[in-house]
């Protein structure tokens, strides 16, 4: 086995190494660290010069990881779950973060990670975190790592795990009473969206263009003739953009006579649809902070699904929720779906402008009968089911 | 509503000339689209060189070896005699709309009106097409429009590209939905 060839663990910045990480939590990590950690943490490619690793437990081939990292007790380990729970036990001493992972306090579990490791290592000889550590070849070099295939670049969202667009949270009460968790919610100030929602709005009442200003790429908006976003980023990197939360100084709305497009690199996109999507991403299965999950809104209309992020169910939602007022809770009860995917469709359309209240009480779904047809009990699914089943694959 | 029973396996794309029906059943289609296109011999001619006279036919293959029938209707309105009798049975309509003509809505409308029966028995999903270059009325003109118009549920109307197959079957897949959104495709 190699040796780590880690610098002295209480020097210098901490040296990450994602060595089990999705593709799109390494892109939202590796963009926090470019911003705002670039004297606490670096991003390192190889695990012989990391002084702390990532691990997601909910990915598939964890234990080839775990083998891997048998061979470098002196690496700290980070290991992060949906149900950290489940894992804490198993990966003892070693963290276990919960998801969505808080890239606040990140740096932080890295650094006493980091130290842990150290102090393990003066306690202690080394130990396998968990899976047995392979014989070495007496003949053959030190055991090299298989290199780890390149993260996919703009990969389908259809594609995407489930989990990773809407989350893993529990349903909450089927009815109101008691406090929800804080968990449930998000605060979009915190998130690309609070600023797009800011901007269309000042753009607007001021009928100027604005932009976000700091970012690497410009962000434009403008209110007329139709409401568009404008950008220089590229769709797989909005999508880490849109779910890191923004340092206060970060993301600036100002006010400009005119969006340059000197370029021609500039990308148009409706503004609701542009929204949609920045929500979309920012939720993962939450809802705005202030949002009561038991009031009955109703979909306006159905968002621009060619263009709108399609996250799971969201079609059906839609086709729901434009018929009838409901809660959340309520459509997620009457389709017999997890709370969380329509958690998602409500912060998307509440930030698309796509959520309509004005409606009378008894146009409610709780007022009126049950208006679409139960989900399917036949043995045999219907031909409308057989159409969507072969074209599953199509989008 | 009828039965699913009582329908046969087909579903209708409709629209004005030169919105994309044909295009749209050929990029969805498992079979190459068997189409009835003529040389335009009327104001059609200023805006595309051939349209479908008859019909456009196109089939999607389900695994279970079923087979659903994708028709398309001739855009020219002095064809509408033929859309009643393509509509019967069907499932639902795809109504493509060209967003490039000089009167959009009033297009829409038109379509409503002529399968006002049809979709009343069955849903409709809209596909504005061509709104790369035309890009107004906005998806939001479409949609006040329709409330104006009484329609209710609202349908789906999405912007669409006739040449993506994941554009064509978005709005299928919506149709569907529409008609029942408790279906799963699992």
């Amino acid at each position: 086995m190699t040796p780590s060839k880690a610098a002295p663990p209480t020097s210098g910045t901490c040296a990450l190494h994602l060595l089990h990480v999705g593709s799109m939590d390494a892109r939202l990590i590796g963009l926090s660290i470019e911003r705002h950690w670039t004297r606490a943490v670096h991003l390192v490619d190889t695990l012989e010069e990391a002084h702390v690793v990532l691990v997601d437990c909910d990915r598939p081939g964890i234990e080839t990881a775990l083998e891997r990292l048998a061979g470098n007790p002196r690496i700290g380990i980070v290991y992060y779950a949906f149900h950290p729970r489940d894992h804490a036990s198993r990966f003892h001493p070693r963290p276990v973060l919960g998801k969505p992972l808080n890239l606040e306090s990140l740096p932080l579990t890295l650094a006493q990670a980091r130290a842990d490791a150290s102090r393990l290592i003066a306690a202690a000889p080394p130990r396998a975190p968990t899976a047995r550590q392979p014989p070495p070849h007496p003949h053959t070099a030190p055991h090299q790592p298989p290199p780890m295939p390149p993260a996919p670049q703009g990969h389908s969202l259809m594609g995407e795990d489930e989990r990773d667009f809407c989350g893993a949270m529990d349903d909450i009460p089927a009815a109101q009473g008691g406090a929800l968790p804080d968990k449930l919610f998000f605060d979009p100030d915190d998130y690309l969206v609070g600023r797009l929602h800011k901007a269309l709005a000042q753009a607007g009442a001021s009928g100027r263009p604005h932009v976000i200003a700091g970012l690497q790429r410009l962000i434009g908006i403008q209110s007329r003739p139709q409401p568009v976003c404008v950008t220089a980023f590229r769709e797989n990197q909005l999508r880490p953009l849109a779910m890191t939360q923004l340092p206060e100084a970060t993301g600036r709305i100002v006010s400009t006579p005119i969006i340059d497009d000197a370029t021609n690199s500039l990308v148009h996109f409706a503004a609701e649809d542009f929204l949609w999507n920045a929500a979309a991403w920012a939720a993962r299965g939450r809802l705005p902070s202030g949002t009561n999950p038991y009031l009955p809104v109703r979909l306006r209309a159905w968002p621009n699904f060619t263009s709108a992020c399609v996250s799971p169910h969201a079609l059906r939602i839609a086709a729901l929720w434009t018929r009838v007022p409901a809660s959340p809770v309520d459509i997620a009860t009457r389709l017999g779906i997890p709370h969380r995917y329509v958690f998602s469709v409500y912060s998307a359309a509440h930030f698309a402008n796509l959520l309509d209240t004005s409606f009378q009480p008894e146009q409610t779904a709780a007022a009126s009968p049950p208006a679409p047809p139960m989900p399917e009990r036949q043995a045999r699914p219907s031909i409308l089911s057989r159409i969507l089943r072969k074209l599953r694959d199509a989008v | 509503m009828r039965s699913e029973r009582a329908r046969h396996n087909k579903i209708i794309f409709s629209g004005t000339v030169g919105a994309g029906k044909s295009t749209a059943i050929n990029a969805l289609s498992d079979i190459p689209t068997v189409s009835t296109e003529a040389v335009a011999s009327d104001d059609t001619a200023r805006l595309k060189r051939t349209t479908t006279v008859a019909m456009d036919y196109g089939v999607l293959n389900l695994p279970s070896g079923e087979k659903v029938m994708l028709y398309g209707t001739p855009g020219q309105e002095r064809f509408s005699f033929m859309w009643d009798i393509l509509s019967e049975g069907g499932i639902g309509l795809i109504l493509l709309i060209n967003n490039a003509n000089t009167a959009p809505l009033k297009d829409l409308e038109g379509y409503l009106a002529a399968f006002k029966q049809f979709i009343s028995g069955t849903a409709v999903a809209i596909g504005v097409t061509h709104m790369d270059r035309a890009p107004e009325p906005a998806l939001d003109a479409y949609r006040s429009h329709l409330i104006a118009l009484g329609i209710t549920p609202l349908p789906a109307v999405f912007r669409a590209d006739a040449r993506k197959r994941e554009d064509v079957a978005m709005l299928v897949k919506a149709l569907l939905y529409t008609l029942n959104p408790g279906l799963s495709d699992a």
